[in-house]
């Protein structure tokens, strides 16, 4: 893949090390962000291609949730553009830009607590009409989660934590979505949990989703992920791939707890 | 609790003292000499002092019970109601003391307390007897009453439910004799076995007592084998047995004011206007969760639309029009799809500057909106088109129900079909895509947003389907009434709206309807019982005692159960064979119907 636009920072992607490579179907170019007078993403420019599983690294209010929300169109970008399969989507509204494809796990799962697992994974589909394609989703999910299939009556504030974020993520899932944005989804998980989560990302992914990861975790991000694009205050400072990264002594001294 | 040691009841008499703060303050503000001219029962129990039984039973039982552990043992429980309802009693036996007293003294008592009246103290109080006597008296029935009530405590919860729900059907149908004895009455049945004057005759009581008592243990006995055949029905047969009992119930709201003659189906025709508001606010609060506290808007809307277009004062009608035939611009029934269409209108107009603001803010906002309403139907400016202060007069009725006869058994019958359209509705949206969506709205905005849920759309569709059902409760005020004054548009009208649709369970549809009854019905049909300075105070305690003891409302709708109770196993299985969710923790006043 050489036709890619140039990193800010970084060597640009090397091809990703293994897994289905194709164009990209969701790109940023040039993106900045701002919450008023407060500038959030500057300039902002990546790629994620059919297929791969992306992840970008950041610490604590580098603008990880901020570059998802502006995918979504949550916020609209001062600059640049965000495009998915071709088309320009900034702008958009945040319901159509789901029905073309994108649907998020947001951070800390937020599920409707009050509301069943079943009524959950409905909503999750909001967006659709095609009852048998719901069904066959639904399925889905509660074959890649058996543990929601047992409590699909059951009050979503009341499952467990692992099973909090299981039905988070069935619920992006029931929308059948192109691209998966998670949001930091090993948070506050026990890291037996937070592999199971991880394993289940890389399942999702063998099927056909595309999927980009936000992560602090990134250590557990980058041994699943293809990619990966390291956020500082705001800018990416680093991208590359996956087995790069992970030995590159920037991050490893930044996000891996090591000194260099 | 250790036997033999033998504490003080602190907390018996405590609850006892303020039994008897309660009973001293309806003495000595005057409800019981106020309420004694009622009978209950007659000859036997006066209104007035029936509420000071009351609250003797009620210390004797409160303090008798809900200490786990320490009401194993028969006699301490006994003892407690009686010391709680003995405190009671000495309350009032103290006071009837010291004010007779400060009387022999020549103290004026009255020029503090007006209503302290002699009769107060000669007779009712003292029992007729002499002070002395009288306050012994009340001493010992206090402690009496007391340990009866607490005797109930003794009782399994399955023996003790059908006395209380006895004596409570008792009371209800005492009080009630409006009511019941005119349905006797068109019933042509006979009505001097159960009232005499206006109170129950003493066999009549007894009968109420055991019938309702006596249902109520049939009801628990076989409540269990009822509810499990139902559940084992095929559910075609299922769904056919629900649609009759749909019908059954239809049938009988039809038969209503045949029965209950023409005075109650004018109060139920006003349940039915509130019934109609409810749904619509239900829509936007129960459903889209969004706190709107200027509902009365639309009322208005819907009464004022309806009165301009069909008044043969409106503007609308000129001069000449008018002399040629004294009719309105249009008719009823062409007058109400309009009706409709201007409040949806109106519903968007008022939605869209308030779709960024969420909770408290809403709140504030709506509640000025309501007020603009109101001013702007008063105002001069708009007077040449809305009649000002002097309002809108000669709205005629409904064309079947004709102008000079504005039957309420008719509007009853009109505002009924209205209302079952629009629980038709509601249950429908429930349930629907529009339903869920709003749900998730209610439940978390932004994440709901972000599921790619159309929040302005459906918060939008909110506040127009709230308006267009609740501008149907204006348009049939207006024509029940057939004249419109400013001052029926008031801030109150948004908040009764608000309480029923709370005391009958947030986003539930049969809660809307009791809660109707119960806010606006039961005062009403209470009328001739209760003094209208009381009206308020009755209304206030019974808000207070559901939010107390069922804050979920008196028919939750199931989703909102969840939020405040933890879940029935019986709703929560959507499948067979699921495990059993969490043990039920019930709380409050759910925990006496666990066997
Ligand atoms: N709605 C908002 N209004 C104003 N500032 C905001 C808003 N949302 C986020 N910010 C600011 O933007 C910056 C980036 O926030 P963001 O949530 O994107 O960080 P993050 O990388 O996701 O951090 P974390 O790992 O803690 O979740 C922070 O400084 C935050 O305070
Ligand atoms: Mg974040």
């Amino acid at each position: 893949m050489s036709d890619r636009e140039p990193s800010v920072d970084g060597d640009p992607a090397a091809g990703a090390g293994d897994g289905p490579v194709e164009a990209p179907v969701l790109e940023l170019r040039n993106v900045s962000t701002s919450y008023g007078p407060v500038r959030v993403l500057e300039d902002v420019t990546m790629e994620v291609r059919a297929g791969e599983v992306v992840c970008l690294l950041g610490s604590n209010a580098a603008g990880k949730t901020t570059t998802l929300r502006t995918i979504l169109g949550l916020v609209r970008p001062s600059k640049g553009e965000v495009v998915f399969s071709g088309e320009r989507i900034d702008g958009l509204s945040t319901p159509d830009i789901v029905a073309k494809g994108i649907t998020m796990v947001p951070e800390n799962r937020r599920l409707f607590g009050r509301m069943s697992v079943r009524e959950n994974l409905e909503i999750g589909a909001h967006m659709r009409e095609d009852k048998e394609g719901i069904q066959r989703d639904v399925d889905r999910v509660l074959t890649l989660f058996p543990r929601l299939k047992e409590r699909l009556g059951q009050k979503a504030g009341t499952l467990s934590g692992g099973e909090q974020q299981m039905l988070a993520i069935g619920r992006a899932l029931t929308a059948n979505p192109r691209v998966l944005l998670m949001d930091e989804p090993s948070m506050g998980l026990a890291p037996i949990l937070v592999e199971q989560v991880f394993s289940t990302i890389k399942e999702i992914n063998e099927q056909g989703t595309t999927i980009f990861v936000v992560e602090q975790n990134a250590n557990m991000a980058l041994s699943i992920a293809d990619r990966g694009y390291v956020l500082q205050t705001g800018q990416i400072v680093l991208s590359d791939s996956a087995k790069s990264l992970l030995e590159d002594p920037r991050t490893r001294e930044a996000y891996l707890g090591e000194l260099a | 609790m250790p036997s033999g040691t033998l504490h003080f009841p602190t907390r018996a008499l405590r609850v006892g003292l303020v039994g008897g703060a309660a009973a001293l303050y309806l003495a000595i503000t005057g409800v019981l000499e106020r309420f004694n001219t009622r009978e209950v029962i007659t000859d036997l129990l006066d209104l007035g002092d029936l509420l000071i039984l009351l609250v003797m039973l009620g210390a004797g039982y409160l303090a008798a019970g809900r200490r786990k552990g320490a009401s194993d043992a028969g006699i301490p429980v006994l003892i407690r109601g009686l010391v709680a309802g003995a405190a009671t009693g000495g309350v009032l036996a103290a006071f009837l003391l010291i004010a007779k007293a400060l009387v022999d003294a020549e103290v004026n008592v009255r020029e503090i307390f007006i209503s302290v009246t002699p009769r107060l103290l000669n007779e009712t109080l003292s029992l007729g007897q002499s002070t002395a006597l009288g306050a012994l008296l009340l001493l010992v029935a206090g402690g009496v009453l007391g340990a009866l009530a607490a005797s109930l405590q003794l009782l399994s919860p399955a023996s003790r439910r059908p006395l209380l729900i006895g004596a409570a059907v008792m009371l209800f149908v005492g009080l009630l004799e409006g009511l019941f004895a005119e349905i006797l009455d068109n019933l042509r049945l006979e009505t001097g076995w159960l009232y005499e004057g206006e109170g129950l005759t003493i066999t009549g009581a007894v009968i109420v007592f055991v019938v309702a008592g006596a249902m109520a243990v049939a009801w628990a006995r076989f409540k269990g084998q009822v509810r499990k055949s139902v559940e084992t029905l095929p559910p075609p047969q299922r769904k056919r047995m629900r649609t009759g009992a749909l019908v059954a119930v239809i049938l009988l709201l039809a038969l209503l004011p045949q029965v209950v003659g023409r005075f109650n189906s004018n109060v139920l025709g006003t349940v039915g206007l509130y019934v109609l508001l409810g749904l619509g606010l239900n829509i936007v609060v129960g459903y889209a969760g969004l706190l709107d506290l200027g509902y009365v808007a639309f009322f208005a809307v819907g009464a004022y639309t309806t009165g301009v277009l069909t008044s043969p004062v409106s503007f609308l009608v000129t001069e000449e029009g008018a002399a040629a035939a004294p009719s309105g611009f249009t008719n009823f029934w062409v007058a109400l799809p309009l009706v409709v269409i201007v409040a949806v209108v109106i519903g968007v107009l008022i939605g869209a500057p308030v779709l960024r603001l969420r909770g408290d803010y809403l709140a504030i906002v709506t509640l000025g909106f309501g007020e603009i309403i109101r001013t702007l139907v008063l105002s001069d400016w708009l007077a040449p088109f809305l009649g000002g202060a002097q309002g809108l007069l000669r709205v005629p009725a409904a064309p079947p129900t004709s102008l000079d006869l504005r039957s309420p058994e008719r509007i009853y019958y009109l505002i009924l079909a209205f209302v079952l359209l629009a629980a038709f509705i509601s249950y429908r949206l429930a349930d629907s895509r529009v339903g869920r969506a709003w749900a998730a709205m209610r439940e978390d905005e932004s994440v709901a947003e972000a599921m790619g849920i159309s929040v302005i759309k459906y918060k939008l569709l909110a506040f127009a389907m709230g308006a267009a059902i609740g501008c149907l409760g204006g348009t049939f005020f207006a024509a029940k009434i057939g004249s419109i004054f400013p001052n029926s548009f008031g801030l109150l009208v948004s908040i009764n709206v608000l309480a029923v649709i709370i005391l009958g369970g947030m986003g539930s549809i049969p809660g809307v309807i009791v809660g109707a009854f119960v806010l606006v019905g039961v005062p009403d049909l209470l009328r001739d019982v209760l003094p209208p300075e009381y009206r308020l105070l009755v209304y206030g305690a019974i808000l207070v005692a559901i939010m107390i003891y069922r804050p979920e409302g008196l028919i939750p709708n199931r989703r909102r159960r969840r939020e405040l109770h933890v879940e029935e196993p019986e709703e929560e299985q959507y499948e067979p064979g699921a495990p059993a969710p969490e043990p039920v923790i019930a709380a409050g006043a759910e925990g006496a119907k666990s066997p």
